[in-house]
């Protein structure tokens, strides 16, 4: 018979002994914390007050801006020293802050000045004010409250020492509980037990003051950043994983479904062909069974242009566009400037949505004679417009159409517009960032 | 005849084989991409190939590809693309890869198999052969001042037919109407159109196709 093997009981952190050696290490680095706090924050607030200073009042001379960057430097190096103490101190992880980076080919001058355009960084400039206050604060009750306990505790051992002439009078006997060395002794143990049992609140309470205002100062922008960004990644990522699922829907149902029917229709029109003149009943039965086979066949290829046009799926955005423009009943004039590499499927998908419903509604309601496709590709963003000589009087709450294709632009990330005014004309355009 | 046929899809390789063979063709190739066809084709040297569109190894227009290749390289093959779909612009690529004896049809048109039979034997004949749908949207899209529009029905429906790459013979039959009556119909929509009198089948569809396009 085995048996597992139990790991060291000891390494359970949940141990008392482990637990107590805990509270006792965080208690030291917290009073360190607060100590040492004061000398690093009054260094701070005198530098970023002389720089601030300094470089605000020569801000009309060149040499203002590179002080006060060279000021706001000084305060994110502050800033940083504060958050590696606040990061050990809280044990958990905290955002990487990201200051904004100058671009790389800017000259000198814009790089120097580069981050005064960063929020995060003035944060950092307040925090060398504020923080210089609490942190004030929090050194004087902390020193006040070790040196009572240290004192107090220790009284004893050093009182006696104490010159005591006939004028002298300590608090005790102010307070008239008598002038006796042993009333000295117990009043001075009192205070410092006293101070000793309060320390640990003390000091817990002011590391508490200190590492929030830092969290608000310091963290919460890049933690909201951070969730911003993690928001972004996740949705970039939903967006794809659609338009590819969708993608691949359009195939499956050309692989599936569509090809067994051809394959049905096939096998009906040779049981019709099997079937012969002689036998006219058979021949109707198996004509209405071809003909809802076919009106099947029909109703998939339009489910699935309207999932994702297989003329897109194969060939890209060009390709369907030029596809869409043939197929238009207005005579249509087409101008398309893409580049040859496919964009990303959902800047595809909605790009071409735009346009076929755009060009749908020209020919359902525009009454017009000519319209122009125009498709470009204009910095990062993909520019499709629709414009027609029509009547106009379109709307986006008109018609389920118009509207659904806002909320597709929009899901893109893009922008939709319609001008069409009654009399005509009507212009339709969309922008499509092509993501970053 | 002898046929090739490639399809990736097994269920319809097998349809069309037995439909074929049942007409009294023989398939001597059936395969599954667009490589195989082309090879196929060159070696086998049949008298006409049936290609699907969307096949390995890309599973986009990978058949269509395959048949301009061919075109390229046998200029006298003679090809019918078969697709779920049909797209104008794919039409006109075909139709861009030489003189005749090119198809472009909705897999649904197999089931009219005599129609189909007849449109396979008039590809392998070097005739040109347009799906319906293709035809009716190079129609649909006319400006207002179009001689098109002053054709009347009856001749609208033959011009339609002619695109198609239907003879003449083939237009009388659809129409129920005598050879005679179609040739008239055809001079006076050539006429109107202004397009030059030709009897030669596939000179003749591109006209219509090429002035429809305009």
């Amino acid at each position: 018979m085995t048996y597992a093997t139990v790991p060291n009981a000891h390494a359970i952190p949940s141990a008392p002994s482990a637990r107590i050696a805990d509270v006792i290490r965080r208690f030291g680095r917290e009073s360190a914390y607060l100590l040492l706090g004061f000398p690093i924050a009054l260094a701070s607030f005198v530098v970023v007050v002389t720089g601030l200073s300094v470089g605000a009042g020569l801000l009309i001379t060149v040499v203002g801006l590179p002080i006060l960057a060279g000021t706001i430097f000084a305060a994110r190096g502050f800033a940083q020293m504060e958050r590696m103490q606040v990061r050990g101190l809280l044990g958990r992880d905290v955002p990487v802050i990201r200051y904004r980076r100058a671009d790389p080919d800017a000259g000198w001058f814009r790089k120097s000045i580069a981050p005064l355009a960063d929020a995060q960084s003035w944060l950092d400039v307040l925090h060398a004010f504020v923080g210089f206050i609490t942190a004030t604060v929090a050194w004087s009750f902390a020193l006040t409250w070790w040196t009572g306990a240290l004192a107090g505790l220790s009284f004893p051992a050093w009182g006696w020492a104490i010159p005591n002439g006939p004028d002298q009078k300590d608090l005790p006997e102010l307070l008239g509980f008598g002038h006796s060395y042993l009333v000295k002794v117990l009043f001075n143990v009192g205070v410092g037990v006293f101070f000793a049992i309060t320390l640990p609140l003390v000091i817990r309470a002011f590391t508490l003051l200190r590492t929030g205002l830092a969290q608000l100062l310091l963290f919460s922008r890049s933690e909201t950043q951070q969730q911003v960004d993690e928001l972004v990644v996740g949705r970039t990522a939903a967006r794809s994983a659609e338009a590819s699922a969708l993608r691949r829907l359009e195939r499956d149902i050309h692989d599936g479904p569509q090809q067994r029917l051809v394959r049905l229709s096939m096998d009906l029109g040779r049981a019709r062909k099997q079937a012969g003149p002689e036998n006219p009943q058979l021949q109707a039965t198996l004509d209405a069974a071809l003909g809802q086979t076919k009106d099947t066949l029909e109703e998939l290829r339009a489910l699935s242009r309207g999932i994702a046009p297989p003329v897109l799926t194969d060939r890209g955005l060009r390709a369907a566009l030029e596809e869409l423009a043939a197929r238009s009943i207005i005579p249509i004039d087409v101008d398309i400037d893409l580049p040859a590499a496919r964009l990303p499927h959902h800047v595809e998908t909605a790009v071409y949505f735009v346009a076929s419903e755009a060009l749908t509604n020209v020919a359902k309601h525009s009454g017009a004679t000519q319209c122009v496709l125009t498709v470009a590709l204009i910095g990062n963003d993909v520019a499709v417009r629709v414009s027609d000589d029509g009547r106009g009087g379109a709307h986006l709450s008109k018609g389920k159409g118009l509207l659904g294709l806002q909320d597709r632009v929009r899901a893109a990330d893009g922008v939709l517009n319609l001008s069409s005014p009654d009399g005509g004309p009507t212009v339709i355009e969309a922008e499509v960032p092509c993501g970053s | 005849m002898r046929i090739v046929i490639a399809d990736d899809s097994l269920l319809l390789r097998e349809g069309l084989q037995l439909l074929l063979t049942e007409a009294g063709h023989l398939v001597v190739a059936a395969v599954g991409d667009g490589p195989a066809f082309i090879e196929a084709v060159l070696t086998e040297r049949p008298d006409v190939a049936l290609v699907d569109v969307r096949m390995p190894p890309s599973h986009s227009d990978e058949g269509l590809r395959a048949a301009v290749e061919v075109r390229g390289q046998w200029p006298d093959a003679k090809v019918m693309v078969l697709s779920q779909y049909v797209e104008v612009s794919y039409a006109n690529e075909l139709l861009a890869t030489g003189t005749g004896g090119v198809g472009y049809l909705l897999k649904d048109r197999v089931s009219a198999i005599d129609d189909f039979l007849d449109g396979v034997e008039r590809v392998a004949a070097g005739g040109t052969v347009l799906d319906p749908q293709v035809v009716s949207q190079l129609l649909v899209r006319r400006r207002a001042d179009d001689p098109v529009a002053t054709l009347t029905p009856r001749e609208s429906e033959v011009l339609g037919l002619m695109a198609e790459g239907r003879s003449n013979a083939s237009i009388a039959e659809a129409l129920v109407v005598s050879d005679g009556a179609v040739e008239k119909h055809t001079q006076r929509i050539f006429a109107k159109l202004g397009l030059p009198p030709d009897d030669a089948q596939h000179r003749r569809v591109l006209a219509v196709l090429a002035y429809l396009r305009s």
